[in-house]
């Protein structure tokens, strides 16, 4: 369908993807696109990091898992979003889980090859460094919320909170 | 002549040579200098880049209790921890305070708000009388601009940031009860002093019952009641600030909910 970046009309609507033609040219050389049915698993909690996912279209479900198995999801990420990208700049195993809720099309980039795709173009990497940044606060946003829920009554505050929304 | 004034040690600038301060701090005037950068992440740049580094940041030292930067202020810049420890909280919306984690030495705090510009998130207070290094945010993104090096590296500190909040949502959306989570708690600081093989880890406790309820989310008297239940288990054994776990097992039964 799309088979290089450069022909992407949904490019300069994102904030990743909307890179100069030069950068593009060399970020097609290093991606992989594939097609994936939907829900499956991008990648999950706690596995060794490969690198990082790029959504083209579809939506992804981002949770994260306690050590007894509960589970939480913490936001459902849309098209043009970058997923992965903490676990593979920090080199530690993928934080959460990524669970694709349609069919989508997903631009697979390994963790070397971003690397120094990334350091030969610092303006790119002012990009990620915001983008991580938004990540960072959306997850204290979360953190925020979170500390409210009494523990031993979740189940009260959420529907309060629901109320006011 | 002879009296030196109180802050002598800051206002003394041998370059590169450690004065002693009324803190007990050796501050260190030029990171070209500093011992302790290879250790760091962020402080490990290149020398060009930290030639650059040292034309635009501000050495300065705090006491003990002191507030860098309070949630919601619009960003003034970075502070690289130096030395020292540093609180950082977060107030939930029903003004409940919750501590973050204590930074360490080698981190850089404000960072995302710097970057991106938005109000800071936390609250960032010295537990001990610290160094740090403060850059304006202007001269700070211009810096990440012009050094690839380190922008990599401002990338690796958010990640490793973005994973230990990860961590704390975790901790604090999914565990059910406060035994549960101060058990991880005891357990995760069993692990950073290098204790970890033991088989009954040391741990230094440098937090008060009521800080240490603000980390997991409860009250004070939680936090006490539930140390004298461990103590009276024969879990854990309490010399003055220092905590022995003799049972690990048990804790870690109590970690996992069991």
């Amino acid at each position: 369908m799309q088979p290089s970046c450069l022909s992407c009309d949904f490019r300069p609507d994102r904030f990743f993807c909307d890179m100069p033609t030069e950068a593009l040219q060399a970020f097609d050389e290093i991606k992989s696109l594939a097609f994936y049915p939907r829900s499956s698993v991008l990648f999950a909690e706690g596995r060794p990091v490969r690198g990082v996912y790029i959504l083209c279209d579809g939506r992804a479900k981002l949770s994260i898992c306690s050590d007894s198995g509960r589970r939480m999801t913490l936001r459902v990420a849309g098209p043009g979003e970058v997923l992965g990208l903490g676990a593979t700049l920090s080199n530690t195993p993928y934080e959460i889980t990524a669970e694709l809720l349609d069919n989508s099309q997903v631009v697979f980039v390994r963790r070397k090859e971003l690397l120094r795709f990334l350091r030969e173009r610092p303006e790119i990497c002012i990009q990620i460094v915001r983008m991580l940044s938004q990540d960072l606060h959306g997850a204290y946003e979360r953190v925020r919320s979170i500390s409210l829920i009494r523990s031993h009554r979740p189940q009260m505050v959420f529907r309060r909170r629901a109320m006011v929304v | 002549m002879q009296r030196e004034p109180e802050n002598a040690g800051i206002r003394c600038q041998v370059q590169g040579v450690v004065v002693l301060t009324p803190y007990g701090l050796d501050i260190i005037e030029s990171c070209l200098a500093c011992k302790m950068r290879a250790e760091h992440i962020f402080c490990d740049l290149q020398p060009a880049a930290l030639q650059s580094f040292e034309s635009i940041k501000y050495a300065t030292a705090y006491p003990k209790g002191a507030i860098l930067f309070v949630e919601g202020q619009a960003p003034r810049g970075i502070f690289v921890l130096c030395k020292g420890r540093v609180k950082l909280s977060i107030c939930s919306t029903d003004g409940k305070t919750l501590i973050l984690k204590i930074a360490e030495p080698g981190e850089v705090l404000g960072l995302s708000a710097s970057v991106s510009g938005k109000p800071y998130e936390l609250t960032a207070e010295t537990v001990d009388p610290c160094q740090i290094n403060f850059v304006k945010r202007d001269d700070f993104l211009r810096f990440l601009k012009e050094n690839s090096d380190a922008c990599l590296r401002v990338a690796e500190q958010l990640s490793d940031k973005y994973n230990s909040a990860c961590r704390e949502i975790r901790a604090l959306g999914l565990s059910h009860s406060a035994a549960e989570k101060l058990a991880k708690l005891l357990l995760e600081w069993s692990t950073r002093n290098g204790e970890t093989h033991k088989a009954e880890p040391r741990l230094k406790l440098a937090l008060t019952h009521e800080e240490i309820a603000q980390m997991i989310g409860t009250s004070r008297e939680t936090v006490t009641r539930l140390f004298a239940d461990l103590k009276r288990r024969q879990i854990v054994q309490a010399k003055g600030s220092t905590l022995l776990i003799r049972n690990k097992a048990a804790l870690k039964a109590m970690a996992l909910n069991q």
